[in-house]
């Protein structure tokens, strides 16, 4: 694996930060100089054969989603970066944005200028202080150097970029809400339609993208779409993926691999170490604590967006969490419950009441006083959520109630019955 | 009625305007920089933030209750929000928070007599590959241990 | 015109309209709760959710516009399964409290956990509780009770144009409140309650007055002003407990101003003169209906009179006035009073931006078409006057004449009149009124006047006959 390409992680390091680097061993703003003369027809062509799939979680080609911004629109246009990066075991878009955050930036005037906007927005976390300060001072050496502002690059092409940091609200990662959040409101998700790419910031048509995909931009021009397309092992998979990998591994961090090229278990036991002293393996989280689990005995595949579909859970972030034997899984469960039912919004009915009333019944059977219908009511009350909520939260709530009881259901019997963890 | 909000304030707000096509987007940065000068949110800051973007007082409330960020109530000199997601609780974050609250004696929530520490639970801060983390004010402090987190804690300024 | 189909009959449609609009049209009821059509759609109780042909997902019928062709079903189990979801969720946390609640018997929760919950739960833990904050005189704020629908602030945001109401905190802790229970400051705050679909936010002015089962409902007019908004009178036993928006799309869509609403007091209020009065030794004193009608036609008997009619009367009270003045009265002018400084529908200008009019009766507009001009001062040397008034117009001053007065009055405005011929509110009578926009509006009689209290022509009939 040591030979497949890696376009992120060599430069994650402090001393990749300032645009002098970029610019040296990066081919730092070479790809705008190329795309600024083009027309946007052809860079949204070039994004489309990239096969380029949104890494914020939703994987929706990203050269499809620009393509449904309108060409001509009386209200101004908007590109807005999704750094929100909350969904947890999630931390790669940190890592572009502290160390590598030209590629942001230059990733964005580009695909500006693809749609046609303006100004810009990276929306990040509000937690990312540091990251946001870093983000601010690249910026400023961009406009300093004319990559940013009036006329880039002698262009006549504008762009201004803002930051704009986030409160502490996991919802905010759902597009809707974080252009809500950037409208100084409350971060909840809008109804849809319209969709963003016809009302999004400020009522404008609006592309939302995801640190990853933005900066992955730049490469997209510089090497051609195909060059990216080809990257993937997948038919439908372009590129590299940053993944993030947490829990019970020995060597947890963000890598870089071409996406379809592994499978669960390649990643945990030649790329990551193996699990964390040697313990078995009990449980895989592969996309976010939102995806459902997958058991030990479910890791031989492939490690891609369609794939992991098959087997009933999902790719999410790219953010694999990895559980061994001797962490008790309803206690997890209720760990990751308690977080949705804590970042609900609170809009809709089946989330604001059905995350809370779940995690109120795994708090009872983690403490030992669970009754036998538990389960079933537990089952009921997810399939009520699931596919019946305003955004997504809700289905990222199901989900995991979902697969661990049906998975892992001996766990929770156990713990019924007997009163208290077993492991306890 | 006298400003209480600093001329900082007003200068920072001033440079950010012509950055949103809106005022009421200026909310979210001028709670964060209302914080930066009170360390909280008072009320009567909030209605001075809301005269100032031309916004119901109660619009600001809305939202500035919406993001836990926000501190609606004082907190201590140093506020440590450890992460208790997932990952974190994986890699032992739950004795951290123990350690904490044994060492403060406090809860989860409470702030020591003293006004020194606030402790409180904190959701995923993304910083996953490095559990166990925790925010200590603005600064992430991650990979921790009790011994870790105890030599932080013994290095700060009184 | 486009047609849908629902629940297997075809169905006619605007093209924008929302399937909750279509099928009522077609007398299909959808369930719902956060939807409301004088406010915009947010899509957040779920309630409406129906099954729409190649949508693998149920869609909320308050925010999908019909299609042309579109199949949709508002009875599959699979609709009927999440109907009975949404109630079991929006029952967990609230309060069996319906016996003690003013909402109930019009409660849209209550009917719809009737129409379309199951009939047990399977809940056991405590319910989520909240402490009340005040919100001001007019409503009660009940937050235990709320579903989260958001009506309330979408109808402060979007209508009476302040975002005064909210919501705090997020998730399963949000919370409706104003600032830390500062008093709501919208003239148009009882419209919050007749919107909430549950007990959470009620008229403190109705509290615990009256079960509404018990309550006579009748569509009237309101006399605030010269808009003559929809409304409806609840009343029982001939008490008035209450006065409701109806809708009126040409006129004020949902909605009525609170001052308005609560006009209907001054019906029943204890210093209403509701018995044939006459001044004795100074002093307005009960009498007969004959001794106080020949002490009238006495007073204005072989003088210079003028007559001063209320712009709170209707058309048919004002054209028998008009003829009686003519014909039992020697020709005697007729003027018009209101509304101190609007005298003329010119100067009756919009006093808000919602439906507020500047002129304070309900009827301006409808005299001045009669003919009747405004009245600024008395005639050069009137020596009597005759005074008919519905119960709202503002009395103008009127010094050193013999005044009697003829309709509703509270007792300290008619102290120094010669008499008094007790008349009809406008909710104890039938008849017409003409708003600014020139509408004719009829409307029926809600309750039956206090026993002595006569109608107009009844009482000019003895002034004649007597």
């Amino acid at each position: 694996m040591s030979e497949s390409p890696q376009m992120f992680k060599p430069h994650f390091h402090e001393e990749a930060r300032p645009l002098a680097y970029y610019l040296a061993k990066m081919n730092g703003y070479t790809a705008l100089k190329k795309a600024l003369p083009m027309p946007p027809e052809a860079i949204i062509e070039e994004m489309k054969k990239s096969n380029m799939r949104g890494r914020g979680g939703a994987g929706f080609p990203t050269g499809v989603k620009w393509g449904f911004i309108p060409k001509q629109s009386a209200k101004p246009k908007y590109l807005v970066c999704n750094a929100d990066e909350s969904e947890p075991g999630t931390f790669k878009d940190r890592d572009i944005m502290r160390y590598t955050p030209h590629l942001l930036i230059e990733g964005m005037v580009i695909g500006a200028h693809a749609i046609g906007a303006h100004a810009g927005y990276i929306y990040i976390r509000g937690e990312y202080t540091r990251e946001a300060k870093l983000l601010n001072q690249a910026i400023e050496e961009a406009y300093a150097n004319g990559y940013l502002g009036k006329n880039i690059q002698g262009s006549g092409f504008d762009f201004d970029l803002t930051v704009h940091r986030g409160a502490g609200a996991y919802i905010c990662g759902e597009e809707t809400a974080l252009l809500n959040s950037l409208e100084g409101k409350r971060g909840e998700p809008r109804v849809k339609p319209p969709f963003p790419a016809q009302s999004g910031a400020f009522a404008g048509p609006t592309i939302v993208n995801n640190v990853e995909t933005l900066a992955a931009v730049p490469m997209i021009i510089n090497n051609g779409g195909e060059w990216f397309a080809k990257l993937g092992k997948l038919e439908k998979s372009g590129g590299t993926r940053l993944i993030s990998v947490s829990g019970h591994v020995k060597n947890p961090g963000v890598y870089e691999l071409p996406a379809g090229s592994v499978t669960i278990r390649e990643l945990i036991y030649n790329v990551c170490g193996g699990v964390f002293g040697d313990k078995k393996l009990k449980a895989v989280i592969p996309g976010g604590s939102s995806a459902p689990v997958l058991t030990a005995d479910e890791i031989d595949v492939i490690y891609d967006i369609e794939p992991l579909m098959k087997v009933g859970s999902m790719m999410g972030s790219a953010a694999l969490m990895v559980v061994s034997e001797d962490y008790c899984v309803v206690k997890l469960l209720k760990r990751i419950t308690k977080f949705y039912a804590h970042e609900s919004c609170g809009q809709c009915t089946p989330c604001r009441e059905g995350c809370k009333w779940m995690e109120d019944i795994l708090h009872r059977i983690e403490d030992g006083h669970g009754r036998e219908q538990d389960i079933t009511l537990l089952l009921d009350i997810a399939d009520n959520i699931n596919g019946k909520t305003l955004c997504a939260l809700g289905d990222a709530a199901a989900g995991p109630v979902s697969s661990f009881v049906k998975k892992f259901r001996a766990d929770f019997e156990a713990h019924i019955r007997g009163g208290k963890c077993p492991n306890a | 009625m006298s400003k209480l909000l600093s001329q900082q304030f007003y200068d920072e707000m001033k440079k950010l305007e012509p950055r949103y096509p809106t005022k009421v987007a200026l909310l979210l940065p001028a709670l964060h920089e209302a914080q930066k000068q009170f360390g909280w949110l008072p009320g009567e800051v909030m209605d001075e933030i809301g005269t100032y973007i031309g916004i119901h007082p109660a619009q600001v409330r809305e939202v500035a209750s919406f993001y836990t960020m926000y501190n609606l109530k004082p907190v201590g000199k140093y506020h440590l929000k450890i992460c208790t997601n997932v990952a974190c609780c994986l890699r032992g974050a739950e004795e951290l928070v123990e350690h904490c609250e044994k060492k403060f004696g406090v809860k989860c929530g409470e702030t020591t007599t003293d006004k020194r520490f606030t402790l409180m639970e904190e959701e995923c801060l993304g910083a996953c590959g490095t559990a166990p983390a925790m925010m200590l004010n603005d600064d992430y402090h991650e990979n921790l241990t009790a011994a870790k987190l105890d030599q932080i804690l013994a290095s700060l300024p009184s | 015109m486009p047609k849908c189909i629902i629940d297997g009959r075809e169905v006619e449609f605007t093209p924008g309209q929302n399937l909750i609009e279509v099928a009522k049209s077609a007398g299909i009821e959808i369930p719902l709760f956060c939807y409301h059509p004088g406010l915009s759609v947010v899509a957040q109780c779920r309630m409406c959710a129906v099954e729409i042909e190649k949508f693998p997902k149920l869609q909320t019928a308050c925010s999908t516009a019909a299609q042309d062709g579109m199949v949709v079903k508002t009875q599959s189990e699979k609709v009927k399964q999440n109907q009975k979801s949404v109630m079991e969720f929006l029952l967990i946390n609230h309060p069996l409290d319906c016996p003690i609640c003013d909402k109930s018997g019009e409660c849209d929760l209550q009917d719809q956990s009737y129409g379309y919950g199951d009939a047990y739960m399977r809940t056991s833990e405590e319910r989520r509780t909240y402490v009340d904050l005040d919100m001001g005189p007019v409503i009660q704020k009940n937050m235990n009770r709320c579903i989260h629908c958001t009506r309330c602030i979408r109808f402060g945001a979007e209508v009476a144009g302040i975002r005064e109401m909210v919501a705090i905190q997020r998730g399963n802790n949000t919370e409706i409140t104003t600032v830390d229970g500062r008093p709501l400051e919208t003239d148009y705050a009882g419209n919050y309650a007749d919107i909430c679909p549950t007990g959470s936010l009620t008229l403190k002015d109705f509290r615990f007055k009256k079960r509404a089962w018990f309550l006579k409902k009748t569509p009237t007019i309101c006399e605030g002003c010269s808009r003559g908004c929809s409304m409806e009178v609840q009343a029982e036993a001939n008490v008035i407990y209450r006065c409701i928006a109806r809708e009126n799309k040409e006129v004020n869509q949902h909605w009525i101003c609170d001052e308005g609403r609560f006009n209907y007091h001054y019906v029943q209020e204890s210093d209403r003169v509701i018995e044939p009065a006459l001044l004795r030794q100074g002093a307005l004193g009960l009498s007969a209906w004959k001794d106080s009608v020949l002490h009238s036609r006495q007073t204005l008997s072989g003088k210079k009179v003028a007559v001063l009619i209320g712009s709170d009367l209707t058309q048919e009270e004002a054209k028998l006035i008009q003829q009686f003045a003519a014909e039992k009265l020697g020709g005697a002018p007729v003027f018009h009073f209101g509304t101190p400084g609007i005298s003329s529908s010119a100067q009756d200008d919009a006093a808000d931006a919602l439906l507020k009019r500047k002129s304070k009766t309900a009827n301006l507009h409808g005299l001045e078409k009669l003919g009747i001009a405004g009245f600024s001062s008395l005639p050069s040397g009137t020596q009597a006057v005759l005074v008919v008034r519905g119960g709202r117009a503002v009395l103008p001053q009127l010094a050193g004449v013999s005044v009697v007065g003829v309709g509703v009055f509270k007792k300290a405005e008619a102290s120094a009149f010669e008499a008094v011929l007790p008349g009809v509110a406008f909710a104890e009578k039938d008849g017409t009124v003409v708003n600014f926009m020139g509408m004719e509006q009829r409307f029926k009689r809600a309750i039956l006047p206090p026993r002595e209290c006569k109608t107009l022509s009844e009482i000019l009939m003895m002034w004649t006959n007597l």
